[in-house]
């Protein structure tokens, strides 16, 4: 017989069977430990792929915290200077010429050196001087120091990310530049500081002078929106579900929209808002009025689903104690139960709005992709936003922008740890076990 | 201008309800009321607001669209005799003009002598929007107010209606989500269904070829121009297919480690952590997949390629070393990466949903941890698990900015992972922010690719949905 | 938590937990007659345990006929730092039924779950003692938990059948210990799984369906199928009947009583009708310990422990 029905297995079997469990104990917990491994690796993966996300963007990002300005002595020559329009000096080409004459650099007839010269300092110097001129129309004559920054592939070479051994024709400085720029260097007049143009500053088209801050005001200007029409709506929404809503058909088809509109990608949304809001409605492209409308429409689902889970923590027993005492259902909701759930409401509110900041799809179709100079004050013009700032500038050719993408997304990943950390506090200080 | 309606009926409001409960308590005299005096007042200036707020919305919603209505009606037939998108540049500088701004182009003669009259005409017409508006919605609070006030009586169950308008109220709120996805559909469904009178669906779904940007002069819309998607779907696919190969397996990995193995200590470490990695913007992992992961990717078969050239696999080697930054597999790789935490927390969701007694089960059997994990838990939540990768697919296909980012924008037909392929969402973007011109098949086709996206993962999230909803009953 | 209710309890009551080092004013009959008892066996099996190598239970009544096949002594359990059990010791005889009953909370489970090493799963646990099978210590470190669960089977309280089929379900056990390789043997191992655990006649035509489909004491008897597949020497369960019908129930207690041949049973039990049904030997634990155990008959008949006498004539459970 070879079957081992139990019967036989008995005495000598038994022996027999014990070690024909011990004899494949080894391979299975072998297999165990590769299994846990298997597990392991899983995790190490996702972690070092976190830490190479950050490290990565920290490393690229850092250098453009810092700048370097240089600071020229400038002759005010009244022969190429227009009193009347001192905006319409070209105070570049004189600094430019200036320095080379300090210098006893002679131009060729093309004028090959100035505008070399001309390309180490940042656009703003006209800005400078022109301003300068027009306060103060006594330094007509005069030498003034100008400090000025650098341009970007200026402060680019000193920052290091410029070598000298690439071949000349491929960067954006060429030996005779770099060679002026460290006997400017030598001579003391280049000095590096925090770059404060990043935060004080919208965008440009000059790395040097680009900075977050329109894009940080129109991003919050935008969230302000979406926060004053989402929470209401959403809280609104979850309060009829969880308080409210019979069991019926429509309270099944609005549960189960919910939950799918959780699930639309967000580029869908831009889609419904290029469409609905500024095709059909013409509310003005870019604007944060219809970047607000369109995350709120996004933040929604989300919402009441957090507000929902909030609301239903809330033990049964509060409610039916309302009730007992005679008030109605609406008196029982407001008074008693939102109140309490009010923390785990607050907490899905706060990260929704995080979720929000970070979204740039929809952005996109709306019309958020667009160079906008200066800092926003209205909700009705078009603004830039954080998220599409990092796309735009990342599409830009120029390599300082690189460093100041990072940047970007440095200042947006803090403010979106200050949100999660305001979240997890709130959490944490009002959290209420029953 | 709006701002001052609304100072206005916010007075109005006040008013109403400090009136209100004047009235109610004067008039309670002598009788028993039902409710309080607070509850009365409540109950007018919800009539005096609510009225007010409906003029003001569909004031907003359809003031432009009536305005051109209104405009297109009396529009002079030199006008009319306009292309279409000439006769939008008129009223736009029309509008300019009548603001006061200069005009942006140089009109011909007859339209030149109309410029001015029209934008006249126009800013007449706005002005009698906004005061009728304006005037119909303090009437309109108004006539509500003055009938709250009639309603005034001890024996008025003020609090009972006030719930009334409460309960009416946070209905709209659930409602606007069935109102959104009408949207979504409509928005969507609308510009398609023009989209597919100039190509038709057929063509579309199951065209080959996909050239949009070809067709740019209008009379060339829809003949010169490709738009067979095909491409697209399989770029989509291939990018989907990649980013799960790197997702599936480490997220339900971790997640298995997480629930069956890790301590208590672990899981408070890790789970933030994850937690970071999900809450990372998409338009930061685009810049990591463009800026680190593609280059690293392209020198590494870069340099495999230059090692194979000269060799027996010389014509793979000329392949490899002429890699690009922009190939699917960047892409795939880091949308797996923003993909692992959300399906690592799905699938821990669904593996703590397995009762406890199965694993006390299986242990008591002798059954080591990962033969447990195996054989009994895997197949129990096998059901849970595929919902859960359903719902990451969903995700992948309508992610955009990291394929906007670091995929390209060639429309090639092949699921060669190292070959540049563009994805549905990617063709949205760059339809819809280039220099957009209106009514062409290129505008449009984004609808139509949009609607088919919004289709595709609407059935996706369905069929996700219902599984895990089965699954978890299951063990309810 | 639980357990802080009972200790106050206990202060309220006055009669506080049996003290081991009191064991003779328990009157209990001594060790050594058991050991006695035990050894004369031990020398005609070889494979049973030298009973003397381990000091004796502390509180043994009528000590057990025939070969000991696990001794647990001075067992403590501790969840969390919390204790549970209290240093039990305990003789449970082979080829027998032994009934643990008890108040809930008593520690009755958790001390069953010490002989299949169950709470090396609850993280947070720790036991202490020695608890030896056939005269080895279960919880040395050279014994793999794996090992000592395919000789030591487990029932539980919830049928908890694998979400597969029925034939997976019995195969389950073999299948992992690699205990039978050939498909026709699996199918013979299935057969007569089921067969001893009485459900062969009722799911003979259906074996590929799945065996959530079967009712709670089909499914109760389907686990117990699956626990002798792999031909344990010990069956560990725990109030198996506690979520079934008296029909069912009935059902599970004859199979217990036909397996009593060939396994040792020890069975946790709530019911003490149901301890008197089945069993041949019964311990009495109460708050974390264990207050007396003998034979069945002399356990529900006349208790020495007044704790006893209460419990099974229902004055407190």
């Amino acid at each position: 017989m070879t079957d081992a029905t139990p019967d036989q297995i008995d005495g000598a079997a038994a022996k027999g069977r014990l070690d024909r469990l011990r004899a494949g104990l080894k391979r299975r917990h072998a297999k165990e430990a590769r299994f846990k491994w298997f597990g392991r690796l899983a995790i190490a993966a996702a972690m070092v792929f976190l830490a190479v996300l950050l490290v990565r963007i920290v490393e690229q990002g850092h250098t453009a915290f810092y700048t370097h300005t240089v600071t020229v002595p400038v002759y005010m020559d009244p022969a190429r200077i227009d009193r009347a329009y001192p905006q319409g000096s070209n105070f570049e080409q004189l600094a430019a010429e200036q320095q080379l004459a300090r210098w006893g650099i002679q131009d060729d007839a093309a004028g090959t050196a100035s505008s070399q010269m001309k390309a180490l300092f940042s656009s703003e110097l006209k800005f400078v001087a022109a301003d300068l001129v027009a306060k103060r129309s006594d330094v007509i004559g005069e030498t003034v120091p100008l400090a000025v920054p650098l341009s970007d592939d200026a402060d680019l070479y000193l920052k290091g990310e410029i070598s000298q051994s690439t071949p000349q024709d491929q960067r954006r400085i060429n030996d005779r530049q770099i060679a002026w720029l460290e006997r400017m260097q030598a001579e003391g007049v280049v000095g590096s500081h925090f770059n404060t143009a990043l935060f004080t500053n919208g965008d440009s088209t000059q790395p040097e002078l680009a900075g977050v801050l329109g894009a940080v005001v129109g991003s919050a200007l935008m969230l302000m929106v979406t926060a004053l029409i989402a929470i209401p709506l959403g809280v609104g929404a979850a309060i009829w579900l969880e308080e409210f809503a019979p069991k019926n058909k429509l309270t099944d088809i609005i549960e189960v929209n919910i939950n799918n509109l959780a699930a639309v990608p967000s580029i869908v949304y831009g889609l419904l808002g290029l469409a609905l809001f500024i095709n059909w409605m013409h509310l003005p492209r870019a604007s944060p009025i219809v970047g607000g409308l369109v995350l709120a429409l996004m933040a929604l689902p989300t919402l009441v689903i957090a507000t929902r889970s909030a609301l239903k923590a809330v033990p049964p027993s509060i409610r039916e104690a309302a009730l007992a005492m005679g008030a109605s259902k609406t008196q029982t909701v407001f008074s008693h139960v939102l109140p309490l759930a009010m923390p785990g409401v607050m907490t899905g509110a706060i990260i929704s709005m995080a979720h929000a900041l970070g979204e740039t799809a929809p952005l996109l179709l709306i019309g958020m992709v667009s160079f906008v100079p200066g800092v926003p004050h209205a909700i009705d013009q078009p603004v830039g936003a954080l998220p599409s700032l990092i796309y735009i500038w990342e599409n830009a050719s120029e390599r300082a922008f690189h460093e100041r993408t990072a940047a970007a997304i440095i200042v947006l990943l803090v403010f979106m740890i200050i949100m999660n950390a305001a979240a997890i506090i709130l959490r944490r200080r009002f959290e209420r076990r029953w | 201008m709006i701002w001052i309606y609304l100072l206005f009926l916010v007075a109005l409001g006040a008013a109403a309800f400090l009136g209100g409960r004047e009235l109610a308590r004067r008039r309670a005299v002598g009788a028993k009321p039902h409710s309080r005096p607070g509850q009365h007042g409540a109950y007018a200036l919800i009539w005096v607001a609510a009225p007010a707020l409906l003029v003001l919305i569909l004031l907003s919603v359809f003031a432009t669209p009536l305005e051109r209505q209104l405009t297109a009606a009396g529009t002079p037939e030199a006008v009319a005799a306009l292309e279409p998108f000439r006769r939008d540049a008129f009223f736009a500088d029309a509008h300019r003009v009548g603001r006061g701004e200069p005009a942006l182009q140089i009109w011909e003669r007859p339209l030149a002598e109309q410029l001015p009259v029209e934008a006249r005409r126009m800013v007449s017409i706005e002005r009698t929007l906004q005061w009728g508006g304006g005037l119909g919605a303090i009437l309109a609070a108004l006539i509500g107010g003055l009938f709250a006030f009639s309603q005034i009586k001890p024996q008025t169950r003020a609090r009972n209606r006030v719930e009334g308008w409460v309960y009416g109220a946070l209905f709209v709120c659930s409602a606007i989500a069935v109102l959104t996805t009408l949207g979504i559909i409509a928005s969507l469904a609308f510009d398609s269904l023009r989209f597919f009178q100039k190509v038709p669906v057929f063509e579309f779904l199951f065209g080959t070829q996909w050239s949009p940007q070809i067709a740019i002069r209008a009379d060339q819309v829809g003949s010169t121009g490709a738009f067979g998607a095909v491409p697209l779907f399989a770029g989509t696919l291939l990018i989907m297919l990649i980013a799960m190969c790197v997702a599936a397996p480490i997220g339900l990995l971790s997640a298995i480690y997480l629930s069956e193995y890790a301590g208590r200590t672990t899981r408070a470490v890790i789970k933030p952590l994850l937690e970071i990695l999900a809450g990372v913007p998409t338009v930061v992992y685009g810049f990591f997949a463009a800026l680190t992961v593609g280059p690293i990717l392209r020198v590494f078969f870069n340099e495999i390629g230059l090692f194979l050239i000269g060799g027996p696999l010389d014509g793979l080697g000329q392949y490899l070393a002429l890699v690009q930054n922009q190939m699917a597999l960047t892409a795939g790789a880091v949308m797996g990466i923003m993909l692992i935490p959300f399906v690592s927390s799905l699938s821990d969701d669904i593996l703590n949903a397995v009762p406890q007694s199965l694993r006390d089960g299986s242990f008591a059997m002798g059954a080591t941890k990962s033969e447990t994990v195996k054989r009994v838990l895997l197949p129990a939540a096998l059901p849970g698990i595929a919902g859960a990768l359903l719902l990451a697919v969903s995700r992948a296909i309508g992610e955009t900015m990291i394929v906007t980012m670091a995929a390209g924008l060639a429309a090639n037909l092949t699921f060669n992972p190292l070959d540049t392929v563009t994805t549905v969402t990617v063709q949205i973007v760059t339809l819809l922010t280039g220099d957009q011109e209106f009514n062409s098949a290129k505008t449009l086709s984004a609808f139509g690719l949009g609607l088919t996206l919004f289709l595709a993962t609407l059935v996706l999230n369905i069929v996700a949905h219902r599984i895990v909803q089965t699954y978890r009953e299951q063990y309810d | 938590m639980k357990f802080r209710i009972f200790r106050s309890a206990e202060d309220q009551t006055g009669s506080g937990p049996v003290d081991p080092t009191e064991t003779p004013r328990m009157g209990g009959q001594l060790l050594p007659e058991a050991t006695a008892t035990s050894k004369a066996k031990a020398t005609e099996e070889p494979r049973a345990y030298e009973a003397s190598d381990l000091p004796g239970p502390t509180v043994v009544d009528s000590p057990p006929v025939g070969p000991i096949k696990i001794a647990a002594r001075d067992v403590s359990v501790f969840y969390e730092g919390k204790q549970a059990l209290y240093d039990v010791s305990l003789d449970i005889p082979d080829k027998t039924v032994t009934a643990l009953i008890g108040p809930s909370g008593c520690g009755k489970s958790t001390f069953l779950r010490t002989m299949n090493r169950m709470n090396d799963t609850i993280s947070g646990a720790k036991v202490t003692g020695r608890i030896a099978m056939d005269g080895e210590d279960i919880n040395d470190r050279s014994i793999d938990p794996v090992l000592l669960r395919a000789r030591v089977g487990m029932v539980f309280q919830r049928p908890n059948p694998f979400p597969k089929s029925i034939y997976e379900n019995v195969a389950y056990g073999p299948k992992i210990h690699g205990l039978v390789s050939a498909k026709s043997e699996m199918d013979g191992v299935v057969e007569s799984a089921l067969k001893r655990a009485g459900l062969w006649d009722e799911v003979a035509d259906r074996l590929q369906s799945s065996a959530m489909g079967l009712s709670g004491g089909q499914q109760q008897r389907l686990v117990i199928a699956r626990a002798i597949a792999v031909n344990p020497e010990v069956i560990l369960m725990d109030e198996p009947c506690s979520a079934l019908d008296p029909i069912a129930t009935a059902r599970i207690e004859e199979l217990i009583d036909e397996l009593r041949e060939r396994f040792c049973i020890v069975i946790v039990t709530h019911s003490m009708a149901q301890a008197a049904r089945v069993s041949q030997r019964t311990a009495f634990f109460h708050m974390g310990r264990l207050v007396e155990t003998g034979d069945t008959e002399d356990i529900f008949q006349n208790p020495r422990e007044r704790r006893t006498l209460d419990y099974i004539t229902g004055r407190f459970g």
